[in-house]
């Protein structure tokens, strides 16, 4: 009887302390992960985190006035583990590069009770720049069709993949693919122990500013869009639309404050990633590799529909319904929201030969930053003059006269013409080319630097 | 021969040995996975410089109450780490992980479910080699060998940064020197494989549980030999 009666008294009393005690805020959890290692990812990625963007735009009043939110941040080497942790619920949001995203989307619509939506991008080269294939510096090949019979290798499974497969078929050469990790194909790009090595944003780069490698491809010549994007899970976007929406915001927004200032966003971006600023700095200035509009236009669903049925023919991916993973529903919401004209973006399209005609090469000056010339007599004057006095160059940087696609000065192949001006390019066939026609010259950097000096 | 006959004659092998039974049982996982650890040391020349330990339950847990069917829950927890170490570069920005080996409860528990198995096969060719022909002890034998071998190869637990959108047992193929392509093609037939090996497992089992065959096939002599062979 008595331990009844304590029984009975001790649930009461528990029962007052839980009706007394304040209602706890319900947390809501967004966890993202991205790609420190992958430029075309950072605006939704380690430039929302650091800014704190995300936390800027989340929804603080109405249904979520009294919510606390959970937000963290894993850096991934890839999307593939991305996803396993998204279906872990992990994680809640991704970043990652075109095929990674369609594994993604298609290992969703493979399980009975998940889905992810596709919900906006990144950023894009509208010809696939950002992927490449380098070679050794001292290498004597130049050109695509070099590699019959080479070794080359490539991070399987990226975007980078994806390129070298379809630069294989529409050159029709075949040769010995090898499996290696971006780190990996950089440090033998670097000791000459591979012929070739094919990589995603900003390897390529990386490895022609440190002066081991030199691209013989680039995406461009794939034709193929290259993009990165945002995937969320759907009980994300069901049950809290208004946070994706946020995160959207805070996607435009850091893309916003890269085009603001991009010697800004590149010199803190060096500071998060380890990439050097210089590196970077090809991607996200004015007339860089990038593209950072996250608007879902229909060539990229096109080109997502492409590369599916790439991994459809060397792998067994599964199917993937674009009509249910891809949605304008939240970025249409955002824009909105912003006053944004969404449509009047998602029309915008940047192509590359169109958008850098005329734009200036540059000249970043240790002390002094970069340095614009509006031609390359006077940018190689300027660079003969800052030798002269033994001022530090960072870096330089040129445009492709055939793609219009930005470079460093010093893997360009140059060009003299009989007037002595001069001209740019990325593949050295195409130099000699242009040579042929107007009687011209293919020189190097050095050479050129040294017609300048006087 | 009854199946309950069959069993009675597989666990009378197990505890005829029941030291050997437990050594092997328990030994599997332990070397299997050391020599996963070692082929990764031995493939890239070097040593991991890092570990992880994640909070499997927790993340159980979660999957649990996040995953709406019952289905895709016991497929995404199988694919729940426990632990890994690896290998990261910090030559490019801050760090890239180059491979890493990741003890998986899932496929730990297969692995030892295969243990047991290979255990069960070892003792039970222990006890029957007086009984049963060699051709038919070698047969079994290499068989069972050889669904060992299907079943550990398809619950490899490496990762590698290479194969970016692949994350699955066709990287310890990838890692191990098999051409891409063919790693690739192979990874839609994983649970085929890993489904062939247990059969042939439970296949050498049978084989072996069985009656032996008469003495004049065997290798059992009925008589003496002499050093040279000869009868005496």
């Amino acid at each position: 009887m008595l331990r009844h009666v304590t029984q009975g008294l001790a649930l009461g009393a528990l029962l007052a302390v839980t009706a007394a005690a304040p209602a706890q805020a319900k947390t809501i959890k967004v966890a993202i992960g991205h790609q420190s290692m992958c430029t075309d990812t950072y605006t939704a990625g380690i430039v929302v985190k650091e800014l704190k963007l995300l936390e800027k735009h989340l929804p603080k009043t109405g249904k979520y006035k009294d919510v606390d939110y959970d937000i963290s941040w894993a850096d991934y080497s890839s999307g593939g583990p991305i996803t396993n942790q998204m279906m872990a619920n992990k994680l809640n949001i991704g970043v990652m590069g075109d095929y990674p995203l369609i594994v993604n989307g298609a290992k969703f619509q493979a399980t009975d009770s998940l889905r992810t939506y596709y919900v906006a991008g990144t950023g894009y080269n509208l010809k696939g720049s950002g992927n490449a294939i380098v070679v050794p510096v001292k290498s004597d090949l130049y050109k695509i069709g070099d590699l019959e019979g080479k070794e080359v290798s490539t991070p399987v499974g990226s975007a980078a993949w994806g390129m070298l497969l379809k630069a294989a078929q529409d050159n029709n050469i075949k040769f010995q693919l090898k499996n290696q990790s971006p780190a990996v194909g950089a440090a033998n790009i670097a000791a000459g122990k591979i012929d070739a090595h094919s990589d995603f944003c900003p390897w390529s780069e990386i490895m022609e500013f440190r002066g081991t490698g030199r691209k013989i491809y680039d995406g461009s010549e794939a034709g193929v869009p290259y993009l990165h994007g945002v995937v969320v899970r759907k009980d994300l976007a069901d049950d809290y639309p208004e946070v994706v929406q946020a995160f959207i915001k805070a996607v435009y927004d850091a893309g916003k404050w890269i085009k603001e200032d991009p010697i800004r966003a590149t010199d803190l971006m060096e500071k998060w990633t380890g990439v050097e600023k210089e590196v970077l700095y090809i991607y996200f200035s004015k007339g860089g590799h990038l593209s950072l509009d996250p608007t879902i236009k229909p060539a990229w669903t096109e080109a997502l529909k492409f590369d599916h049925t790439v991994l459809v023919k060397e792998k067994a991916i599964p199917p993937l319904d674009f009509g249910d993973w891809i949605t304008e529903k939240y970025i249409r919401a955002a824009y909105k929201d912003m006053g944004v004209d969404y449509d009047k973006d998602k029309a915008a399209v940047v192509d590359p030969v169109e958008a850098n005609a005329g734009l200036p090469n540059e000249i970043w000056h240790a002390r002094d930053g970069i340095k614009a010339y509006a031609t390359l007599p006077e940018f190689l004057g300027a660079i003969a003059k800052f030798r002269a006095t033994g001022a530090k160059i960072n870096s330089t940087y040129v445009y492709d006269k055939e793609t219009g696609l930005k470079l460093f000065g010093k893997t360009a192949f140059w060009v003299v013409t009989p007037k002595g001006e001069f001209a740019t390019f990325l593949r050295r066939g195409e130099a000699e080319k242009y040579a042929g026609t107007i009687d011209g010259k293919v020189i190097t950097f050095e050479d050129a630097i040294g017609m300048k000096s006087s | 021969m009854t199946a309950a006959g069959r069993a009675r004659r597989i666990r009378g092998a197990v505890a005829a040995r029941p030291r050997l039974w437990l050594a092997v049982t328990l030994g599997f996982p332990v070397v299997y996975y050391l020599v996963m650890f070692i082929a990764l040391v031995t493939r890239f020349q070097a040593w991991p410089n890092y570990t992880v330990t994640y909070d499997w339950l927790g993340n159980v847990a979660e999957i649990i109450r996040a995953t709406p069917s019952l289905s895709d829950i016991g497929t995404i927890i199988a694919q729940e780490w426990l632990f890994e170490v690896g290998r990261m570069n910090y030559d490019f920005g801050n760090g890239i992980s180059e491979w890493s080996l990741n003890i998986n409860p899932a496929k730990v528990l297969v692995v030892c479910l295969l243990g047991g198995l290979v255990a069960t096969l070892t003792t039970l060719v222990a006890g029957r080699r007086a009984q049963c022909s060699s051709a038919r002890l070698g047969g079994a034998g290499a068989a069972g060998g050889l669904g060992a071998a299907l079943v550990a190869m398809t619950n490899v637990t490496l990762a590698w940064v290479v194969c970016c959108a692949t994350p699955s047992w066709v990287v310890g193929l990838a890692i191990l020197g098999l051409g891409v392509s063919s790693s690739l093609w192979l990874e839609q037939f994983g649970w085929w494989i890993e489904y062939a090996g247990f059969v042939l497992l439970l296949a050498s089992l049978y084989v072996l549980s069985g009656d032996a065959k008469a003495a004049a096939n065997t290798n059992e002599t009925p008589y003496p030999k002499s050093a040279m062979g000869a009868p005496q």
